[in-house]
């Protein structure tokens, strides 16, 4: 019965070493953050609770923190979906901005009645920004050109399309700063409904959380669900099992694309009610980085986006009331992902052997 | 190393208490044994018995936990595997170190060129790999590209290539896994040569017989525990076997050849190609029958596994092939298409294609099964019948789970196998297209799947059975063919051939390139 016991240790020990990962992580992250403050002449606690207050003080601030989650919701499952099945979609804000173009020029050139507008924007987003996945994914298959190549090249690609063909639509060449290259308005019955008043926390919330719900189910219950996730895990042996990989790749790479697409719909229908050029402050990496986090799980996904929200919206509040720069927050965001991505199972199982040496040598 | 140390102590090494622990698992436990200068000395022991590791101790490629090592009535401490080199212990791995893109004479001289400044000095490298080559008679193609060799040269370049570092101790790691048994006795041959030159050589294997016919001495290890030394001529391969496992083995499948039924599929004119559009098969034909299995032997690379892939449905059948199953064309068929017509598959490489290892045990036995056999839906996980279905494979074939929910990572190499044998076994599969099912697990759970492999026969199942371990072949198959360069070989009915024949047919018929030592 000994291996079994040997077994049961092991296990125990990867559950520990998960739960470690986040301690250990936000702790170093935390004595960083506060030796940049103290750096930076500022005082901690004041940073720390202007954050919160910035975040969570009042309604207003809920509320920003809502409309900064919607989009790091639907961005990091999107970016979970593709991870999770070992396909690297780095083209997240490419998908996005025709995502979100296609959603405005739907939401200014049609009339419809209103929630009918709002779904159809929402839809020929997501259609958009599949479309634009089904790119990469051709590529891949057709002539075997690494996705991670084409994702990041198509997003420049997609920037500055968008760019242009918005500055089409605004009928010339007049346009002097990118910020008045735009489309027109969308109609009153595309704009979605803000939760709060005078913030930009729309319904699109539960539409971001009914995604992240499908998304759970789909690996929880389904067999393409079962199967997508076999597939990232370990390709040969899913092909070997009667799995049709490429179908696979394809419908990760457009389910990804979709809800891609849907966040730059949300963005331009929840927020800003209309395209503006180069709108995104690369919400795509975001994702990229709220999954990694997460470790592509989606329940993760939900957790994280409201706390890299809440960054946000807090660190322009700590701005505002201290010394500090709000890009600290994004340096830590980053040094966090960084910790989160440190192998300490291999680490832990070091330590274990050295002390296992120690033992012995005691024991002698 | 240098000469003056031939009149030393009568060990060339020695281990005192070695110990190396991975968290609670002992890998080496105290192991303490000497081994004498100028011998063969053979370490036994099923998988998992520390044989590993205890080498890679020598070669300084594992850190021991605890434990000296004495060379030469020295205790030696070693900062890294270069380290273990100099001081002339040699190691020549399962699978070869060797460049593939790379001539013979550059891989014997990698990292230990004689030097002229900053320069590497050919000249004189050449000069002393040519001398090695002369004084333990080998003749090697210096100049010619590693890829285009064959085995049994590439295991002589290892050899020339530890000689030339000056190694005093060989250390071998199962060198005969890829060669034919022609090319065992050309080892063995040359391994006779090296000790008659005053070398010593630690000689690591699971087959016992190969122990018997070279070895001066004996080690066991079982559990990472040291059992004992023994002289041969003190052993039988029962006694050795039973020391092995503390059991006793029956080492023979004790086969009833039964009556084959209707064919099952039929091969015609099979022809592969690779990615690199060189050919792999070449106009294979054959029939398997209901009840029977046929065994496909042959020297690894000789075309085996693009056999079964392409019957499965994993690599492209070249125009012209065709493949009928039940009186059905099912070439081209997709793996998925296959197994919805129950053909099942065991795949050689267990750990890629076999299994997932971050997956739960659930997870890894439905595969294949999910859409094969489906589930109550078309579109969701049964996980009530997943479950069920677990079960039975984890009972019936003895599989050693904690829990169906733990990863199939934290599963013995035996047990791991059990579970890919065992599902596919568990589907009613009516043909299964099995690749070395036994490669590298214990002897008890050898004798386990290889039983469970004729019952499976018996029950009216056709099973291709492609195995490198010809031993295997010969116990299981009731008809066996020798693939050798693409084609296929008639290898007679059970029994039929003895070994050397089939070893024979192995290499075409022709006589052994492993020729050089006389």
């Amino acid at each position: 019965m000994k291996p079994l016991n040997s077994l049961k240790h092991f296990l125990a020990d990867s559950t520990k070493i998960n739960v470690a990962r986040y301690v250990i992580s936000l702790i170093a992250t935390l004595l960083i953050g506060y030796l940049l403050i103290v750096a930076n002449n500022a005082n901690a606690g004041v940073a720390l609770r202007e954050m919160f207050k910035g975040a969570f003080g009042s309604k207003l601030a809920i509320g920003n923190t809502i409309h900064w989650a919607i989009p790091c919701m639907l961005v990091g499952i999107s970016a979970a979906v593709a991870f999770k099945s070992g396909v690297f979609n780095l083209g997240l804000e490419g998908q996005l901005y025709f995502g979100a173009l296609t959603a405005a020029c739907v939401g200014y050139m049609i009339e419809l009645p209103p929630v009918v507008h709002q779904l159809a924007c929402i839809f020929a987003g997501g259609l958009a920004g599949l479309l634009y996945a089904l790119i990469p994914a051709l590529l891949k298959l057709y002539f075997k050109i690494d996705e991670v190549i084409t994702t990041l090249l198509l997003n420049y690609v997609a920037v500055l399309a968008t760019e242009y063909i918005t500055l089409k639509l605004m009928g010339g060449n007049s346009a002097t700063s990118q910020t008045s290259i735009v489309t027109p308005f969308v109609n009153k019955t595309a704009e979605l409904t803000p939760i709060i008043k005078g913030t930009s926390a729309t319904t699109g919330l539960f539409l971001a959380l009914a995604i992240i719900l499908i998304v759970y189910l789909l690996y929880k219950y389904t067999l393409v669900g079962y199967e997508m996730k076999m597939v990232g895990s370990n390709l040969p042996f899913s092909r070997a099992g009667g799995v049709d990989s490429n179908k696979m790749f394809i419908i990760i790479f457009l389910v990804s694309g979709f809800i891609a697409g849907i966040c730059g719909a949300t963005e331009v229908i929840g927020v800003n009610h209309r395209f503006i050029a180069q709108f995104s402050a690369n919400l795509g990496w975001d994702g990229v980085m709220i999954t990694r986090v997460a470790a592509n799980s989606p329940v993760g996904v939900l957790l994280v986006s409201f706390i890299w929200a809440a960054f946000k919206t807090g660190a322009m509040q700590m701005e505002r009331a201290t010394t500090l720069n709000r890009y600290t927050m994004n340096l830590l965001q980053a040094l966090f992902v960084l910790f989160i991505s440190i192998d300490y199972g291999m680490l832990y199982r070091k330590y274990k052997d050295k002390k296992a040496r120690e033992a012995i040598k005691k024991e002698e | 190393m240098s000469e003056n140390i031939s009149n030393q102590s009568e060990y060339v090494l020695e281990t005192r208490d070695i110990c190396k622990f991975y968290g609670p698992l002992k890998a080496n436990d105290h192991i303490s044994l000497k081994v004498k200068r100028n011998t063969i000395h053979a370490i036994v022991g099923e998988n998992g018995a520390g044989k590993s590791t205890l080498m890679g101790i020598l070669t300084d490629t594992v850190k021991p936990d605890y434990g000296d090592i004495i060379l030469n009535g020295e205790k030696v401490v070693f900062r890294n595997p270069m380290d273990a080199c100099r001081h002339g212990i040699g190691m020549i791995y399962q699978e070869f170190m060797l460049a593939p893109n790379f001539s013979v004479f550059e891989n014997i001289i990698v990292g230990f060129e004689e030097t002229k400044g900053a320069f590497v000095d050919y000249k004189k490298s050449r000069e002393k790999v040519e001398k090695i080559c002369k004084d333990y008679n080998f003749n090697l193609p210096l100049d010619e590209v590693i890829n285009e060799l064959p085995v049994a040269m590439l295991q002589q370049i290892e050899i020339v290539k530890v000689l030339y570092r000056g190694a005093d101790l060989i250390i071998m790691d199962e060198p005969t896994s890829t060669l034919t048994p022609q090319g065992i006795e050309g080892l063995f041959q040359a391994m006779r040569v090296l000790k008659a030159a005053g070398k010593t050589i630690l000689f690591i294997t699971h087959k016992l017989q190969e122990v018997f016919e070279v070895s001066d001495e004996i080690t066991v290890l079982r559990l990472g525990k040291y059992v004992g030394t023994y002289d041969p001529k003190d052993l039988n391969q029962q006694k050795l076997a039973n020391l092995m496992v503390g059991r006793e083995v029956i080492l023979q499948a004790n086969k009833q050849p039964g009556e084959p039924g209707e064919p099952v599929l039929s091969v015609r004119n099979l022809s592969v190609y690779d990615q690199d559009n060189i050919q792999r098969l070449k106009n294979v034909s054959f029939d398997i029958h209901a009840g029977e299995i046929l065994g496909i032997a042959g020297v690894a690379g000789s075309g085996q596994q693009y056999l079964s892939k392409t019957i499965f449905g994993l690599s492209k059948a070249a125009e012209g092939s065709k493949i009928e199953y039940l009186g059905k064309d099912i070439t081209g068929n997709t793996p998925r298409e296959n197994r919805a017509d129950h053909i099942g598959y065991v795949p050689q490489d267990r750990m890629v294609m076999g299994c997932d290892v971050k997956t739960s045990i659930w997870e890894n036995t439905i595969m294949g099964y999910h859409r094969a056999h489906g589930f109550k839906t078309r579109w969701l996980v049964d996980h009530k019948d997943a479950n069920q279905f677990t079960e039975k494979v984890v009972d019936d074939f003895a599989v050693k789970v904690q829990s169906i929910n733990s990863n199939v990572g934290s599963l013995s190499g035996g047990n791991i196998q059990k579970l890919i044998v065992g599902r596919e076994f568990s589907q009613d599969n009516k043909l299964l297209l099995i690749e070395d099912p036994t490669r590298g697990i214990d002897v008890g759970a050898i004798e386990y799947i290889w039983g469970k492999l004729l019952e499976f026969a018996s029950q009216g199942a056709a099973v291709l059975l492609v195995s490198h371990e010809l031993n295997e072949v010969m116990e299981l198959s009731d008809r066996i063919m020798v693939m050798y360069n693409g084609e296929l070989y008639d290898g007679g009915k059970y029994g039929e051939f003895d070994e050397s024949q089939l070893g024979l047919l192995m290499t075409g018929g022709v006589a052994q390139k492993y020729e050089t030592i006389e």
